[in-house]
C-alpha cells in the first residue's frame, strides 16, 4: 500500500507541475503550431471558472494526469459501483462484432475508435464483447486519449488482458479535436464514455468524428446529463456538490480535481441540446436519440453517418 | 353479433369512404394545427382510429433510412428469422455496415414491428387496389356488392394471415419477443391498429359500443388465430382457415346468447313494472 502511494505521489505531483507549464517544444512542430496557435482572446469554461480556450486543454490535462491512478476506485466510491452497469449496458447496446462468423471473410471485423478511453476501461469490455459474444477475433479498437497519463495506465491494464500486444489493441495519444493520422472514412464506431465535457471545443470533436467515420458508421457517446425528477436531482446535486469533492479529498488527497469534475457534469448541455449537436454535425439520429441512465444522471447519445447516395 | 347480419350491402367501396373529405373543415384543422419539427413528431402519440375527416396516416414512422434497412432485412427472415443477423444483413445489402443497425433503437423489435406495419399497409394496398373482395366474392360466387360487412372481415384476416406463410416457423419466436414486458404496448397498438384496418377496409361504421367490442373480437380472432398457424402443418393453412371459421360461429353463437339474454331481461323487466302497476304500485 505505501508503495503504491508512493508511486501515486509522484504522479501526482509531477501532474501538479505540468499544470503550470507550456506546451513542452517539439521538433518539426514549431511551424503548425504557430499556424494553429488559437485565439487567446476566445474564452471558455472550466467547470463554474472561464479560462482563456488555450489553457483549458491544460487545465484538464493536470486534472486527468493527477486522477489516474485512483481513477477506478474513485469512480466506484462516487457513482456507487453504478458506473460498471452503465459501461456494460453500453457495450451491450451497441454489441461490438459481426455477429456473422461465417460472412466475415470479405469484412474482417470492426474498427473501432475508443476517444478519451485512455485507461481501456470500454475498449476492454468492447473487444471481450466481440470476443466470447460475437466470436469475432477480428474487431480492434484503438484508444485515443489526449492525456498520457490515462493511456500509461490503460498499457499498465491491458497487461492483464488477451488483447496485450497483440493487434487489437492499439494506444494513440492525440486531440480528438483534430486528428490527421486518422484517415477519412476509415472508423465503423466511433466511442466517447465521459470525455467529451472535457473537450474545449466539442463541435469540433463532434465534426472530426463525422469525418473519420465510414458512410453507415456510428457516433455513440455516454456522458452525464441532467436528471428529469426534480426530487432525484435534488439528491443527485447534493452528492455532487458535497459529498464528491469530499471523497476526493480523502481516498485521492485532491479536493480540485474532483471538483472540477462535478462542475463541468453541471455546465454540460441538456440531453436535447447534444443532441441538437450531433444533428448539426450532419449525423442521423436514431429514433429519440438519446438514452437516459438511471433517471437521466448519464445519457447515450448515438448517431449514424448517413451514406450518399450516388 | 346481430347488428353484423343486419348491415346491408354496401354501393359505396371501402376505399372511396376513406377518401370521403370535408374541405371546410379539413381546412381549419390544417390551419389550427401547430407546425412541428421532425423531432415532436416521432414522440407524438398515433391517432387511434380511422378518421374521415384527415388524411390517413402512414404505416409507420421509420425514417428512409431506417425502412431501406429493414426492407433489405425482411429478405432474409425467412431463413434466418427475426435475429440480428437478418438485421446485419439487410444493413448489408442496404449498402451499411453491420454497426449501422444502431439506427434501430429496438433492434430485433423493431424488425417485427416493420413487419407487421408494413404487412397491414400491403393489405390496404390490396384493397384499395379493389382485386381482394373480387376475389373474395369469386371465390363465393357472389358480386363484389353483395359481400356482408362479416364475409369481408373473414376474408381479410385470411388473407392477413397468409401474409405469414412464408415466416410462418419463425413467428412464435417474434410472439415471445412481442410478449416481453417492455414490448407489450407497441404489440397491442400493433393488433389494435389491425383490426382497425380490417374493420375499416370491410366498410363497418358502427359508432356506439360496438366499435369496442368489434375491434375486440377481430384482435381476439387474430392473435389465436395466428398462434394456430405456427403449427399449422399444411400448406394452403386450411387448419387455420377451419379455426377462424369456428371463432367466426362462437362469435355470432356468444352474440346471439347475449342479446337472447338482454331481450329475455327486458322482457322481464317490462313484465315486472306491468305486474307492480297492476297491483297499484305507482312507478
Amino acid at each position: 500500500m505505501s508503495m503504491s502511494n508512493s508511486a501515486w505521489r509522484a504522479l501526482h505531483y509531477s501532474a501538479k507541475r505540468r499544470a503550470f507549464q507550456t506546451t513542452p517544444y517539439r521538433c518539426f512542430s514549431c511551424a503548425t503550431r504557430v499556424q494553429n496557435k488559437p485565439d487567446n482572446n476566445r474564452m471558455t469554461h472550466f467547470g463554474f471558472t472561464n479560462v482563456p480556450e488555450s489553457e483549458k486543454e491544460t487545465r484538464v490535462g493536470a486534472v486527468f494526469s493527477s486522477v489516474a491512478a485512483s481513477y477506478d476506485r474513485m469512480n466506484d466510491l462516487m457513482s456507487l459501483g453504478i458506473h460498471r452497469l452503465w459501461k456494460d449496458h453500453f457495450v451491450r447496446s451497441l454489441n461490438p462484432g459481426s455477429c456473422l462468423p461465417a460472412l466475415t471473410a470479405d469484412k474482417p471485423g470492426w474498427n473501432i475508435l475508443d476517444i478519451a478511453g485512455g485507461t481501456g476501461d470500454i475498449a476492454f469490455r468492447m473487444l471481450d464483447h466481440a470476443t466470447h459474444i460475437n466470436h469475432d477475433m477480428e474487431t480492434r479498437v484503438t484508444i485515443s486519449d489526449i492525456n498520457a497519463d490515462m493511456l500509461a495506465e490503460g498499457r499498465k491494464r491491458s497487461l492483464d488482458t488477451p488483447y496485450y500486444n497483440s493487434k487489437r489493441l492499439d494506444f494513440v495519444e492525440a486531440n480528438a479535436e483534430h486528428m490527421p493520422h486518422i484517415p477519412d472514412a476509415s472508423v465503423d464506431l466511433y466511442t466517447v464514455v465521459f470525455g467529451i465535457r472535457n473537450f474545449t471545443d466539442k463541435q469540433a470533436a463532434l465534426n472530426e468524428a463525422f469525418r473519420v467515420l465510414k458512410p453507415g458508421g456510428v457516433f455513440a457517446c455516454m456522458e452525464f446529463s441532467k436528471v428529469e425528477n426534480p426530487v432525484l436531482d435534488t439528491i443527485y446535486k447534493n452528492w455532487n456538490f458535497s459529498a464528491i469533492p469530499l471523497i476526493g479529498q480523502v481516498v485521492a488527497g485532491d479536493r480540485d480535481s474532483y471538483q472540477y469534475l462535478v462542475e463541468s457534469i453541471e455546465r454540460f448541455p441538456s440531453q436535447e441540446e447534444f443532441r441538437g449537436m450531433i444533428q448539426k454535425a450532419g449525423f442521423m439520429i436514431p429514433g429519440q436519440g438519446f438514452e437516459n441512465l438511471t433517471g437521466g444522471i448519464a445519457a447515450i447519445h448515438k448517431g449514424i453517418k448517413p451514406i450518399n447516395k450516388a | 353479433m346481430a347488428h353484423l347480419a343486419r348491415t346491408l350491402t354496401r354501393r359505396v367501396t371501402p376505399s372511396l369512404t376513406l377518401l370521403r373529405h370535408t374541405p371546410t373543415l379539413g381546412t381549419t384543422v390544417s390551419l389550427t394545427r401547430k407546425p412541428q419539427t421532425q423531432a415532436q413528431q416521432t414522440l407524438t402519440p398515433r391517432r387511434t382510429y380511422h378518421s374521415t375527416l384527415h388524411p390517413r396516416l402512414p404505416d409507420h414512422e421509420y425514417t428512409n433510412s431506417q425502412t431501406v434497412i429493414l426492407t433489405a432485412a425482411l429478405n432474409h427472415v425467412p431463413t434466418h428469422g427475426f435475429t440480428a443477423e437478418s438485421l446485419a444483413l439487410g444493413a448489408r445489402d442496404a449498402g451499411f455496415l453491420d454497426v449501422s443497425v444502431q439506427l434501430l433503437p429496438r433492434a430485433e423489435f423493431d424488425l417485427i414491428l416493420f413487419y407487421l406495419a408494413s404487412r397491414r399497409g400491403i393489405l390496404r394496398a390490396k384493397v384499395e387496389e379493389g382485386g381482394l373482395f373480387r376475389r373474395i366474392a369469386t371465390e363465393k360466387g357472389k358480386d363484389v356488392f353483395e359481400l356482408s360487412v362479416e364475409e369481408r372481415v373473414r376474408g381479410l384476416l385470411l388473407e392477413r394471415l397468409r401474409m405469414n406463410h412464408e415466416i410462418k416457423h419463425s413467428w412464435q419466436d417474434a410472439l415471445a419477443q412481442m410478449s416481453l414486458l417492455s414490448n407489450i404496448p407497441l404489440s397491442l397498438g400493433e393488433l389494435h391498429a389491425l383490426a382497425s384496418d380490417i374493420l375499416t377496409l370491410a366498410g363497418d361504421e358502427s359508432v356506439d359500443a360496438s366499435w369496442y367490442t368489434r375491434r375486440l373480437a377481430v384482435s381476439a380472432i387474430y392473435a389465436s388465430a395466428e398462434v394456430v398457424m405456427t403449427r399449422d402443418p399444411t400448406a394452403d393453412l386450411a387448419e387455420t382457415e377451419e379455426f377462424v371459421d369456428r371463432r367466426f360461429e362462437d362469435r355470432k353463437a356468444i352474440a346471439d346468447k347475449l342479446i337472447g339474454i338482454g331481450q329475455y331481461a327486458g322482457f322481464g323487466w317490462n313484465t315486472a313494472v306491468g305486474l307492480g302497476r297492476s297491483w297499484g304500485l305507482k312507478i
